[in-house]
């Protein structure tokens, strides 16, 4: 009998000792460790390029665990700095040229970061057939986001749709909240101009995304 | 034309899907497992045999020393234990960067230089981290992925990457969870594993290393997050820094359950 009681408590206490002390770290530490983390994980060929580790307001906002559901001012908070953030060409004209949209639309590449050196480009690409079906026919284009094809024949080119347009690639949150879409020009990912490209490629009739 | 090829490209992928009703939802399915039934990733499993019981470094001694948590040299089960808590290192790691921890401590090789070798360039014939990372993992082959949070620095570990996979910044406003969050996605024609289902994250947990057949080489699960972030525009992701433990960690516990079968065969 003293010996079975002796056999379990050497058994059982190391497992109490482990079981007892390990526990979940609370949101609070779990996001301290992990911003430590961040910050002694990467490197870049220069500083100033570690600044893109940094969450803005809005993304931490749009950060939550597990996919959880925004709350009423939140999702208020992030359509608020949205709007504020964006910015229209010096000219006012909203609608460019859709042969550039064309080729910025099917470029994928521009600002990553690869053995030490950052990929210097003329202009980014917009990224936009890694996630969007185009122009009808196309096979390689992805779909993390809705269709774009026949974008213009559904809504037409009046000017609000080219404002909308244009606001919704400046930056998406102003209409969805946390959407997927990345902000591409609130980050600096591509410029005004070449957004009003983006909206001639997506609304304009000759483009081939409205051809049938 | 390009409507014409088109159109063709489109029946073809049709008729895949029809002619394979098993796979109907996926008509990419039959080529990846041609591919995958010849899959040069083999032949790396033979070249880290040798590397691991190879004499080698500065202190001319093999890796048989080297414990990857189950003692010095038990390799059976080792990989679907991992990412753990190793009391000498007081750290959690992952396979990786145990095999740097044993390379410089028991081989003698400088850390920077194991690491800076450690991702090989494409089309080159590999390095010995993905060969020895390759052989120790094929040796849970047909084993269950076991991953356990009893250390309080496991339970950190997996929190943080939990927390990461959500975590969204830089000029894409992307996380983990912008391609990996739902089903049947793809960037471009190439499919994004649904990792916050129990199938995909387990998917994701049993098939690396891979041989990639657009590098000609085999990669491991660093390299895969190394690429990730590089496609996000971040600053590069360090070889063996603890994001990436943190990741791994999330993901393999996820995965829990899982039976290794690697090579993987990746695009």
């Amino acid at each position: 009998m003293k010996k079975t009681w002796f056999k379990w408590a050497a058994l059982g206490v190391p497992v109490l000792v482990i079981a007892g002390c390990a526990t979940y770290p609370d949101p609070a530490t779990t996001r301290r460790v992990a911003e430590k983390m961040v910050n002694e994980s990467f490197t870049a060929p220069a500083p100033a390029l570690l600044k893109r580790l940094a969450q803005d307001k809005s993304q931490q906002i749009c950060s939550k665990i597990g996919g959880a559901q925004l709350t009423q001012e939140e999702a208020a908070e992030v359509a608020r700095l949205a709007r504020a953030s964006i910015k229209y060409p010096p000219s006012g004209k909203l609608v460019g040229d859709w042969k550039r949209g064309d080729k910025l639309a099917h470029d994928g590449a521009g600002d990553r970061i690869q053995r030490g050196r950052l990929e210097k480009r003329k202009e980014n690409g917009g990224l936009c057939q890694n996630c969007h079906a185009l122009a009808p026919g196309e096979i390689n284009v992805g779909n993390v986001g809705p269709s774009l094809t026949g974008y213009g024949l559904q809504r037409g080119t009046s000017d609000s749709i080219a404002k909308l347009t244009y606001e919704r690639i400046y930056n998406a949150w102003a209409y969805s909240p946390c959407s997927n879409m990345p902000r591409l020009g609130a980050t600096g990912h591509l410029t005004p101009e070449q957004i009003t490209h983006m909206v001639a490629y997506l609304i304009d009739p000759q483009s081939p995304v409205n051809k049938k | 034309m390009p409507n014409l090829l088109g159109g063709i490209a489109a029946s073809a992928l049709l008729f895949l899907a029809v002619s394979v009703p098993a796979q109907a939802a996926d008509p990419l399915a039959v080529g990846r497992q041609m591919l995958a039934e010849d899959n040069p990733g083999e032949l790396w499993i033979e070249k880290g045999k040798t590397l691991f019981y190879e004499k080698r470094g500065p202190r001319g001694v093999s890796l048989e020393q080297c414990d990857f948590g189950m003692g010095p040299g038990k390799l059976e089960g080792a990989s679907t234990r991992l990412p753990r808590y190793f009391p000498d290192t007081d750290k959690v790691q992952d396979l990786e960067s145990r095999l740097v921890t044993c390379m410089v401590q028991l081989q003698g090789f400088k850390r920077e230089d194991v690491i800076r070798r450690a991702i090989s360039p494409g089309g080159s014939s590999g390095s010995d981290m993905e060969a020895l990372a390759l052989y120790i993992t094929s040796r849970s082959n047909g084993m269950k992925m076991n991953v356990s949070l009893n250390h309080q620095k496991e339970r950190e570990m997996y929190k943080a990457g939990e927390y990461l996979f959500f975590r969204r910044s830089g000029q894409t406003d992307f996380g983990c969870v912008q391609c990996h969050g739902d089903a049947n996605k793809r960037i471009r024609l190439q499919d994004l594993i649904h990792m916050t289902s129990k199938q995909g994250v387990q998917e994701v947990v049993s098939t690396w290393p891979a041989y990639r057949g657009a590098h000609y080489v085999v990669r491991t699960m660093q390299w895969r997050l190394y690429d990730c972030f590089w496609q996000m525009r971040l600053p590069e992701l360090a070889y063996a820094s603890d994001v990436s433990i943190a990741l791994t960690t999330y993901l393999h516990y996820q995965g829990n359950g899982a039976v290794t079968r690697v090579p993987g065969f990746k695009r």
